[in-house]
């Protein structure tokens, strides 16, 4: 039934599924090839020649689900397409792209940005017809006020605006894809439930998402792209408040990238009540002191802090022609200047490999077969025995990046896509036994005659943080901080661990990673969605896609948390509601 | 003369339209009340302790089809609840509501409700919601007092919140009936009218189809289920001159539920109806700025109203002291000429053979739906009133109106302008061309359709209105045909421009749309019949210098397949 619906209401993509198109007959990438083809002349009009054209379109359907305590709040199906068309005139070495305002259109838009559902060839010609238009008239307004601009200013070094890559066909066929709304609905709403027992917790939430997205891509280049990117997942959320008020939170998470393969019901729920005891414990455990001493990761937290730490920060950001006098604070990756330089101690290997599907027979999620450009990707060795080696890149060349390695993976601004890992391996040729790291963390506190040490369990990433909360949290900060710490405990000498609630870390960056002393030889492969938001906050971006980063647990020399002065709110005036069986 | 059309949808009235029924409590109301009463018990001994308390549930369905060019854009069917919660303390007279010197308070949010009346779910929501909104209540109402005490008082002594009967009533809301296999088909059906239309650049045609829910509860005791449907065809085509202005036509058709929009037939000729007005307009001429004579039609009229005269007679901006208040101190007194009435009326469903946009049985306080007589043989009676009183207007008279998630103000709902001093239609043109003769001017203007405006009320701004016409005719003295022009606007001050209106005729046309203003997007109607002002100002519009596109449209399906290289 709900199959039919589908199949009505996108008869292009259910016939799709029925019969794989071959290359170069698929109705949209022929759509997009037409009206590249016409756009040639616009470059004898307008006397700046077109050198490079691509079309895409992300044809996405999803269905999410949210309950929260034994409820349905929502329940969406959607089903979009959304074209974007890029542009570039002049030559590679000077084009319209890296300047400030490279995608300002002040005209009137007239392509809209819903394609049509039905592969409907005048229709969907018409959409790339207005939008490569408008993409010519912003590309000439744009190279001749980046001219005007550089007559008034220098730029520190020229660098070409595009570099080659070589052209890429991939059609492959689009997979079916449905869900069981039904059994999910009622799924999550059994799942929310478990939050029912626990009156401490204020707000808990279960979304559940199942999508498929179907990638389109041609170039001028003759590139011809067809893929599809499967992602489900259910997030969990709760929020409670301290007795002196501060508020305390938890998450959990699962993913894969085929429905079929999250986890089952009864393993989420106990991770879910996993989740609820532990915030419950937190909204009980006492405030954390600020500390500076050995901190242990656990595998887990490690692999967290690492895909902040490296996997978003491993690309160069081309900082773009700005107007003389408006110059643009635009941070370049925390990685810039650091080629060749010792960044973690030298027993480090840090991969990015999106050619993996799998590692130890778990999916990985960062994997692709090509780039949004249309580029295949290659590993990356972005740290080697310690020291940086590489930059994640797109066709926008940076000062160290002349050409792509396969990374781009986020539509970007100025004309160019934006660089991120993928699947982050972050191993060590000298690692301890994993279970002996505890015990070197009680070692060391007992030499500084320190009464605890730290560990940490779970990081604040992909962020749950309401925006106001990291907004403030980032306020007034120099350095880009790491994200917060979730779940902290104290290390006693006689091995008990105590939560504590409240602490943050201090200076926690990429030059902290050289004081790692140890390393176990335990490994966590922690799955999330990207999004290019800081800590890929969720809701942070309409834009998101999968990563996967392994990495073991890692015991820092000294490292400072600190309990931040903020004004706590209040507890509510009138005590909760009971809670009903 | 009386206005004969009036009073026929009276009677329409009592025969109601959306299938209405008495029944018993929802188990929504008992939960909103009972969480009601606990919060409000424990938050009286707070200080400063609120006076009043209010839960409005709403729920939504809506389904909305999309589509271009023969294919669909988007189709979509969703249901949300939202809450929204109110609390005042202080006392009636001076409260957390209080506006002061153009600062207007927002207490609410639309936060998320389940869709289902689960119990532990809802309470959990509304007892963290109104902690949230005491607090703010209670954190405005200290500022309040202290501004208070360093400012000089407005003109308006008349207190914050006014009393209003408690109103116990539960209504069965009609099912939301969308066909969506029907209104897709349709709508790529007619949106294929313009693929062979190279002029058109964008264009669409939707239908939306909804259905609105609201639960109030509040401390005076009232329990409030009610809602309505709405249908909605909206068909719009756009495109650019030679000279890069861009140009809009569009049609669009209101009802109270999809079974009352138009057949077929009628939308298919909108359509080319629309096209064709698109058409007109690339290829007239620029319109020339010009004072003179000229005729509104009836919709144009209504909107006219809308801007000039509605938005200035709401009860808000009588006490505000950074409001124009250009009628506040004129009740009592002639305002428009006086073959001229106008009245707001939220209870009429049906008017000039259309179905009115502005109706509804109770408003977002829970008072209950009235007809309000505002001028009566040109003299000014009466205001919109919400429960925020204005100095000799104690009491709400159901017209505090909102958007989901935005506080309450005074709204219009269904204005209606009646005349006695009309003529038919003929006879008004031909008063038209006497008026362009006797003024010795080439031409008058005929404004037939008009798609919006603004208004200026506020005192820092200049007391001036707009208002955007799509179809304007030159009609020449010398009888030659008509002509189209584009590219005007019109422009005036609103005490003048009612002083200028001479005569009206004696058909009624009805305008339906939606109406922005503080407290967000309300669903309105405007009817009136045609006037003929003899005086009028028209101003060039702001144009965009852009090119057409470069290229030529694709080339449609018949011909690619002759063989596109």
């Amino acid at each position: 039934m709900r199959r039919r619906d589908f199949a009505f209401l996108i008869p292009g993509a259910a016939m799709a599924q029925r019969s794989p198109v071959a290359a170069g007959q698929d109705p949209i990438l022929k759509a997009m090839q037409d009206e590249m083809a016409r756009a040639k002349p616009l470059g004898v009009v307008g006397g700046q020649p077109i050198y490079y054209l691509e079309c895409a379109l992300d044809d996405a359907q999803s269905f999410r689900a949210t309950a929260s305590l034994g409820a349905l709040f929502s329940s969406n199906t959607s089903a979009f397409r959304v074209p974007r068309v890029g542009m570039r005139i002049g030559e590679k070495k000077f084009d319209n792209s890296n300047y400030m305002f490279s995608e300002v259109f002040m005209g009137t838009r007239f392509d809209p940005d819903q394609f049509p559902l039905d592969n409907n060839p005048t229709a969907m010609r018409q959409v790339y017809w207005l939008a490569i238009d408008r993409a010519y008239k912003t590309a000439l307004e744009a190279i001749g006020r980046k001219r005007a601009a550089l007559r008034n200013i220098t730029q520190a070094e020229e660098l070409p605006d595009f570099s080659d890559a070589p052209p890429v066909k991939l059609i492959a066929p689009v997979p079916a894809w449905s869900v069981d709304e039904d059994a999910w609905k009622s799924r999550i709403t059994r799942l929310s439930k478990v939050f029912a027992v626990y009156p401490e917790i204020y707000t808990s939430s279960v979304d559940f998402e199942s999508s498929r997205d179907v990638y389109y891509f041609a170039n001028t280049e003759g590139s011809e792209l067809r893929y599809t990117e499967l992602l489900a997942f259910v997030r969990v959320r709760a929020n409670g408040q301290a007795p002196d008020g501060m508020r305390v939170r938890d998450h959990a998470m699962f993913f894969a990238s085929d429905v079929s393969k999250l986890p089952g019901e009864a393993a989420m729920e106990a991770e879910i009540r996993k989740c609820a005891e532990t915030l419950k414990a937190l909204s009980k455990a006492p405030v954390g002191d600020s500390y500076s001493g050995p901190v242990l990761f656990e595998a887990e937290a490690s692999a967290q802090l690492f895909s902040d730490l490296i996997g978003s920060q491993a690309s160069l950001f081309r900082k773009p022609v700005a107007e003389p006098g408006r110059q643009m604070n635009i941070p370049t990756g925390e990685f810039e200047g650091r080629l060749n330089s010792r960044v973690l101690p030298s027993g480090f290997t840090v991969v990015d490999d999106p050619t993996q599907k799998e590692y130890k027979g778990r999916p990985l999620m960062g994997h692709y077969p090509v780039d949004l450009e249309g580029v295949t990707p290659t590993p990356v060795v972005l740290v080697e025995k310690g020291t940086f080696k590489n930059y994640l890149s797109t066709r926008v060349p940076t000062r160290e990046t002349k050409t792509s390695n396969g990374h781009a993976r986020l539509p970007g601004s100025f004309g160019g896509y934006v660089s991120f890992s993928s699947n982050l391996f972050v191993k060590s040729e000298e690692s301890m036994p994993a279970a002996g790291m505890k015990k070197k963390l009680i070692e060391m506190i007992q030499q500084r005659n320190k009464p605890y040490g730290l560990l940490v369990r779970k990081l604040d990433f992909p962020s749950t943080a309401a925006f106001d909360e990291l907004r403030s949290m980032m306020a007034g900060l120099s350095s880009r901080p790491a994200p917060m710490p979730l779940q902290v405990y104290r290390v006693y000498p006689d091995g008990r661990e105590e939560l504590v609630r409240g602490l943050r870390f201090r200076g926690l960056n990429v030059r902290a990673l050289k004081d790692i002393l140890a390393v176990g030889d335990d490994e966590a492969q922690f799955d999330y969605m990207a999004n290019g938001a800081p800590f890929s906050i969720v809701g942070g971006g309409n834009y998101v896609f999968g990563c996967t980063t392994v990495a073991p647990s890692i015991l820092f020399e000294d490292l400072e948390l600190e309990r931040p002065q903020m004004e706590l709110p209040k507890l509510p005036v009138v005590p909760p509601p009971p809670m009903t069986a | 003369m009386s206005y004969a059309q009036g009073v026929f949808p009276r009677i329409l009235m009592v025969l109601p339209l959306v299938a209405f029924s008495l029944a018993a409590q929802p188990k929504s109301i008992q939960i909103l009340d009972e969480e009601l009463n606990r919060n409000y018990s424990a938050l009286k001994k707070a200080d400063p302790a609120p006076y009043f308390l209010a839960y409005q549930m709403i729920e939504q369905e809506a389904s909305a089809v999309t589509a271009t060019l023969g294919t669909l854009q988007s189709s979509t069917t969703g249901k949300s609840r939202s809450l929204e919660v109110s609390v005042r303390v202080g006392e009636p007279k001076l409260d957390n509501y209080r506006q002061i010197r153009g600062d207007r308070p927002q207490f609410s949010a639309a936060i998320s409700m389940p869709l289902e009346d689960e119990p532990n779910a809802i309470r959990r929501r509304l007892w963290l919601e109104t902690d949230r909104v005491f607090r703010s209540a209670a954190q405005r109402l200290i500022n309040i007092k202290t501004n208070q005490q360093v400012k000089l008082e407005g003109d308006d002594k008349s207190g914050d919140f006014s009393s209003a009967p408690p109103v116990v009533k539960f209504e069965t809301v009609a099912p939301l009936k969308f066909d969506k296999r029907i209104w897709e088909e349709r709508a790529r059906k007619w949106s294929a009218y313009f693929a062979n239309k190279p002029e058109v650049l964008s264009s669409n045609v939707i239908v939306v189809g909804q259905r609105e829910v609201k639960t109030l509860v509040n401390t005076e005791g009232t329990k409030l289920h009610h809602g309505r449907l709405y249908a909605r065809i909206l068909i719009s085509a756009r495109g650019k001159a030679g000279d890069g202005m861009n140009l809009t036509a569009s049609e669009t058709f209101e009802a109270e539920d999809m079974s009352r929009l138009p057949d077929e037939k009628t939308v298919q000729a909108a359509v080319e109806k629309v096209y064709q007005k698109l058409a007109a307009l690339l290829k007239s001429p620029l319109a020339e700025p010009y004072t003179g004579p000229a005729i509104l039609s009836g919709k144009a009229a209504g909107v006219f109203f809308h801007e000039i005269f509605g938005h200035r007679i709401e009860g808000h901006r009588q006490k505000d002291e950074s409001e124009g208040q250009t009628f506040t101190k004129m009740v009592g007194q002639k305002i428009l000429p006086d073959f001229l009435s106008v009245k707001m009326d939220p209870t009429l469903h049906r008017l000039a053979n259309t179905d009115l946009y502005g109706w509804y049985g109770f408003d977002d306080e829970g008072v209950e739906a009235r007809p309000v007589s505002v001028v009566k043989a040109g003299v000014l009676e009466n205001f919109l009133l919400s429960r925020s009183p204005i100095n000799g207007f104690p009491v709400s008279n159901g017209h505090g109106r909102k958007q989901a998630g935005a506080e309450v103000v005074a709204r219009q709902s269904n204005l209606v302008v009646e005349s006695s001093k009309s003529v038919t239609n003929a006879e008004l043109r031909k008063a038209l061309i006497e008026e362009v003769k006797k003024q010795n001017k080439p031409y008058g203007l005929y404004f037939e359709e008009v798609t919006s405006g603004f208004t200026i009320t506020s005192r820092r701004g200049l007391q001036a209105f707009s208002v955007a016409p799509v179809m304007v005719y030159k009609v020449f003295a010398d009888g030659r045909p008509d002509q189209l022009v584009r590219g005007s606007d019109i422009v005036g001050t609103p005490l003048t421009s009612f002083s200028k209106i001479a005569l009206t005729s004696n058909e009624t046309t009805v305008f339906n749309g939606y109406c922005g203003a503080e407290s967000g997007q309300v669903p309105v109607s405007a009817a009136s019949p045609a006037l003929l002002v003899s005086e009028i100002e028209i101003s060039l519009r702001e144009r965009s210098q852009e090119r057409p596109p470069y290229l030529e449209r694709p080339p449609g399906p018949t011909i690619s397949a002759g063989g596109l290289k």
